[in-house]
């Protein structure tokens, strides 16, 4: 069970992380998850010496854009674009964006996080 | 035999690379190094340029991005060169087989001469390994290979 | 104007054991932008860990990183036994806690090295790693392997401490306690020393909070923040309180690093000594439940998130790992900038960069 978890619309975001953020928060990181129609995707907070944990949560559909936090902090650049390249979540105005090779090369396969690109693509070898 | 052969095989010339290990072999190689195992007293060194290299210590899976950069460095050392696979992961892609990104063992890229088992392979193992090769890299020729 | 030059740096350098690539932008000598290029360690280990059963899991995310493999295995199994939630015996959560400051103490004294190597002291590099052997020595004897230890499993721990390993393991940490303080003296009191790393890196507290930066890194900018404050394990019943120093500098981080290895050492040596007797397992039934949960443990070079999902068959949902290196690197770019090329490579070692973790 996660404790505080608060659930948000992709617009509150920024809004939301900002006044945590002033509130002496730090970011730790954000956690996508393929729900199948949708992607969830949870932006950890952690306050107080790291005693307690903030989860903001929003849901979307996969073809739907979303902001980015990195206008606020730089902090979650790389771990936006990661989103970016094993969901295909579509994050809009990445403060640094590296064009889906963060991690892939260029032959690697794509939104390889997907639960439909399924076990073909995770064979590795040949 | 000439005074180079000689010495490459009285002290051969290390050039370590990195695939996509998790360090544990890489760690164990350069534990190598330190008193306590002391590869120097077989002449080995290890060296930063590939060119000056006799033989390739590589570590981890190859994966698809460095592949290439393992092949280009491959073809920058110099004949006769041994190259040799530290570690389960090195050898046959080991725990990561099923990962997607991990294209296999290092032999699915360059030819290897030895494999060292292991994971993490130990420091004796590794020195093994080594000795291994440089009992190879005598019947090697310069023009030959 | 000065000319602009852009140099990359790695992905193969003699500083770093593991490829990174920056691509620096210089003007004249000093740094002005930098943009980190990773990516050639990626193994795409998620993916994998959703695909075997969890059991496996264990021994896959061990191998995230060779050097907290430990912390990695706990965090893992940590993570999974909350999905029941499973009661873990005491006698677990202490022998966990030893072997996760042990493992601290070995990264420690090898960052130590690597730092001595990078101003040019090869033979205090060796020092160090001699020391360090008797760490791994200690790993060895205790759990079997000396970098990738397996120990840990699901509801508890594989192996245990005889009364006679642990006489060993209390002699040896002395030893080494002794044989590091010497060192140590004169790696932070060398003047050489001193004037590569004082004012060097400069990251300040507001930053460090704001890039969301992790470990020594953090706490070498005076920010009081651990994970082991949380007290999972048996750090609630153990005499802790976080290392923090205020300058911010890769002085300061150095620092952190050597006063959290004498502590490392404390904390082992307290631990062993309060080591209640009990179970070293218990039996855990059944797939991991259809619950999610996230578990935070202290590495060596930071905090290590694990975030899980369960959803009642033998393989997870979903298990996300994020790396202390990972929330590091942001800090590197506002710490270089402005620095000259030859401190460079030892800015970079300052937040000890782990690249295998970052990229998984
Ligand atoms: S063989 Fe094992 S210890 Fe060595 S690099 Fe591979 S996974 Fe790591």
């Amino acid at each position: 069970m996660m404790e505080n978890l608060k659930a948000i619309t992709k617009d509150e975001l920024l809004n939301e992380g900002e006044k945590l953020l002033t509130g002496g928060a730090k970011f730790i990181t954000a956690v996508c998850r393929d729900l199948g129609e949708q992607l969830e995707v949870t932006y950890f907070f952690s306050l107080k010496g790291g005693t307690e944990m903030y989860p903001l949560r929003y849901t979307v559909n996969k073809e739907e854009e979303v902001p980015s936090f990195s206008q606020i902090t730089l902090a979650t650049v790389l771990i936006e674009n990661e989103m970016k390249e094993m969901f295909g979540l579509k994050v809009k105005d990445l403060a640094l964006d590296f064009g889906g090779h963060l991690l892939l090369a260029q032959d690697s396969p794509v939104t390889p996080l997907l639960k439909t690109t399924g076990k073909t693509a995770s064979k590795g070898g040949d | 035999m000439g005074l180079i052969e000689k010495s490459r095989i009285k002290s051969p010339w290390i050039l370590h690379f990195d695939n996509s290990s998790c360090n544990g072999c890489d760690i164990e190689i350069l534990a190598c190094l330190t008193p306590l195992y002391d590869v120097e007293r077989f002449g080995m060194v290890n060296m930063g340029n590939p060119k000056h290299a006799d033989v390739l210590l590589i570590t981890g899976p190859v994966n698809r991005r460095t592949a290439r950069v393992l092949k280009n460095l491959y073809a920058q050392v110099p004949d006769p060169k041994i190259v040799i696979a530290v570690g389960t992961c090195a050898s046959s892609g080991g725990v990561f087989h099923n990962c997607y990104n991990v294209l296999g063992g290092v032999d699915k890229v360059i030819p290897v001469d030895v494999y060292i088992p292991g994971c993490a392979a130990r420091p004796e193992a590794i020195i093994d390994g080594v000795v291994l090769a440089l009992q190879k890299l005598a019947s090697l020729r310069g023009d030959k290979k | 104007m000065a000319a602009r030059t852009t140099v990359p740096f790695g992905p193969q350098h003699p500083v770093l054991p593991e490829p990174i690539q920056l691509k620096i932008t210089y003007e004249d000598e000093k740094v002005v932008e930098v943009v980190p290029a990773i990516g050639y360690g990626h193994r795409g280990i998620e993916k994998a860990c959703e695909l075997n059963e969890y059991t496996k899991n264990i021994y896959l995310c061990e191998r995230i990183c060779g050097i907290c493999s430990y912390i990695h295995s706990v965090s893992v199994v940590e993570v999974t036994e909350k999905l029941w939630p499973v009661e873990l015996p005491p006698r677990v959560k202490y022998l966990r806690t030893i072997w996760a400051e042990m493992s601290r103490t070995h990264s420690h004294l090898l960052w130590l090295g690597l730092l001595a190597d990078a101003f040019g002291f090869e033979s205090m590099f060796l020092q160090f790693w001699r020391i360090r052997e008797r760490v791994l020595d200690l790993l060895e004897m205790t759990t079997g392997q000396r970098v990738i230890q397996s120990v840990n499993v699901v509801g508890g721990v594989r192996r245990d401490i005889s009364p006679e390993q642990k006489k060993t393991c209390i002699e040896t940490l002395n030893t080494v306690r002794k044989e590091s303080e010497a060192l140590i003296k004169v790696l932070t009191k060398d003047y050489t020393v001193k004037s590569r790393t004082i004012g060097k890196g400069v990251l300040t507290k507001e930053q460090a909070l704001q890039l969301g930066c992790a470990g020594p890194t953090l706490r070498g900018s005076g920010v009081r923040e651990d994970a082991r404050l949380t007290k999972y394990d048996a750090y609630g019943e153990l005499n802790y309180e976080p290392v923090v120093e205020e300058a911010g500098d890769s002085y300061a981080r150095a620092l952190v690093r050597a006063r959290e290895l004498f502590q490392a050492i404390d904390l082992q040596l307290e631990a062993l000594a309060k080591l209640p007797e009990g179970e070293i397992a218990v039996r855990v039934r059944g797939n991991p439940p259809a619950n999610e949960d996230v578990m935070r443990t202290e590495a060596p070079r930071g905090e290590l998130f694990y975030y899980a999902k369960g959803n009642g068959t033998r393989n997870l949902e979903r298990l996300k790992v994020r790396t202390p290196t990972f929330a590091n690197i942001p800090s590197l770019l506002v710490m270089l900038p402005g620095c000259e090329l030859a401190d460079v490579p030892v800015i970079v070692l300052s937040i000890d960069p782990c690249i295998s973790c970052t990229e998984r």
